[in-house]
């Protein structure tokens, strides 16, 4: 998948969610790059395998941001070099306004205080935008309804997390 | 971080059934009315939007985040499974290995207790020489000629050195030229020596020369036996093939029989 055309595929099924080309790229190469980040950085391979997860939602994030608009050339080369950035703690990419980043990070901390159930309720409806009915299937509910009910429960627990943080912090 | 602008739960059941297409038309209609005559209605929507558009964010990077785990576990096991694999293919090549090389350590021993062995000269003259006799006690007659008899007595019970020491202590005159010259080769050869063997040779050569002697188709064997005891293979194998193509010779079949076993080296 290097073709311009086929690289501009791949950014336009990122920003619509479709993140198998980073699932396929994670598959064909961790043991890659855990040989690389031995060599050059002195990484054990758990380390190395986390870093490459971080650096590839990083990569993600920068396209759902829209802070990457082009997919460079050399994908691997540019996810090296990001591992790079990282290790050295020296990022070199836009950032996002400090307000939204700061307002998101908080987000997914809090996110991950849900119980487990109420963190995929919220990824099938909000990120991988299934229905009612395909949600109650998946998790296993009588019917839509109870779905539904279920997400606005869920929803609101994480925003009542976020009340009482921002509470703590103001 | 921006604190939101006020508390949205009073707002949150009516702006997700709004947000997810719960509301009938009229219900909706009525919802998009208020909400432009309706500012602190219209500054919930708002937050509520960005909310959820933050929480979409979240959910994208979270589940990235969660598939890239679950794929990193089965590749994990996958790496362990591998190696498990490969581990117990390894301990089975050597197993096979040690097994392979018993197997070929017991057919060497086994081949090397079973190979023919090519027959050592000293078997084939112990299979082929047929010894001489000596002379029977009647032709002895020993009360005329004690020391021929007690010289082939002591041939017989294998004492060949005091057997030739007694018979050249016997008289010419009691004894013809031939049959002395035939006993002393016979007892030289009997004594198995390189040296005593060569020595044996002259004699038993003379009394093959002497036609008209009874004795010599007999010493034409031994001499040829006496060559081949002392690797000098031509000479044997033309006094054998001699002695083989002598009907009258008493060793004839023995000579063919040895000549046939191919015991004697090529040239």
């Amino acid at each position: 998948m290097n073709s311009p055309q086929q690289l501009a595929e791949v950014l336009t099924s990122l920003r619509i969610g479709n993140q198998s080309y980073l699932i396929a790229f994670y598959e064909q190469n961790r043991d890659l790059f855990a040989r690389w980040a031995r060599r050059q950085h002195q990484l054990v391979p758990a380390v190395a395998h986390e870093l490459l997860r971080t650096v590839l939602v990083d990569f993600y994030d920068q396209v759902a941001d829209g802070r990457l608009t082009k997919l460079p050339p050399d994908v691997r080369a540019y996810v090296y070099g990001l591992a790079d950035e990282q290790l050295r703690s020296a990022s070199t990419t836009e950032i996002l306004p400090k307000d939204e980043a700061g307002r998101r990070q908080q987000l997914l901390r809090l996110f991950r205080q849900l119980g487990l159930d109420c963190q995929k309720m919220l990824m099938y409806f909000y990120f991988r935008g299934y229905n009612f009915e395909k949600v109650a299937g998946k998790m296993g509910f009588a019917n839509a309804n109870v779905a539904r009910m279920q997400k606005a429960t869920c929803l609101r627990k994480l925003y009542e997390l976020r009340m009482r943080s921002e509470a703590g912090t103001r | 971080m921006t604190p939101p602008a006020f508390d949205l739960r009073p707002y949150l059941e009516e702006l997700e059934r709004f947000a997810d297409g719960q509301m009938t038309t009229a219900e909706q209609t009525a919802f998009e009315v208020r909400l432009e005559q309706d500012a602190a209605l219209y500054q919930a929507y708002q937050a509520y939007e960005q909310l959820t558009a933050d929480l979409r964010w979240v959910a994208g990077h979270e589940t990235l985040h969660q598939r890239l785990l679950a794929l990193d576990r089965r590749l994990d096991q996958r790496q362990e499974a591998l190696t498990r694999i490969r581990r117990r293919q390894r301990k089975t090549q050597q197993q096979w290995g040690v097994v392979a090389i018993v197997v070929a350590a017991a057919l060497l021993a086994l081949w090397l207790i079973m190979r023919p062995t090519a027959p050592t000269l000293e078997a084939a003259w112990a299979r082929y020489y047929v010894p001489e006799v000596g002379l029977p006690d009647d032709v002895v007659n020993e009360s005329r000629r004690p020391l021929l008899a007690e010289a082939m007595r002591q041939y017989r019970d294998g004492h060949y050195v005091q057997a030739l020491h007694n018979l050249r202590r016997v008289p010419s005159s009691n004894l013809g030229q031939d049959t002395s010259l035939y006993y002393s080769g016979i007892m030289l050869l009997s004594q198995e020596e390189p040296e005593q063997i060569r020595a044996a040779q002259p004699f038993l050569r003379r009394v093959a020369m002497q036609s008209a002697s009874p004795l010599a188709g007999r010493a034409r064997y031994h001499l040829g036996m006496a060559y081949w005891r002392n690797q000098q293979i031509t000479a044997a194998r033309n006094t054998l093939r001699a002695v083989a193509n002598d009907p009258r010779n008493p060793y004839q079949d023995e000579a063919r029989q040895l000549l046939r076993a191919n015991v004697l080296p090529q040239e």
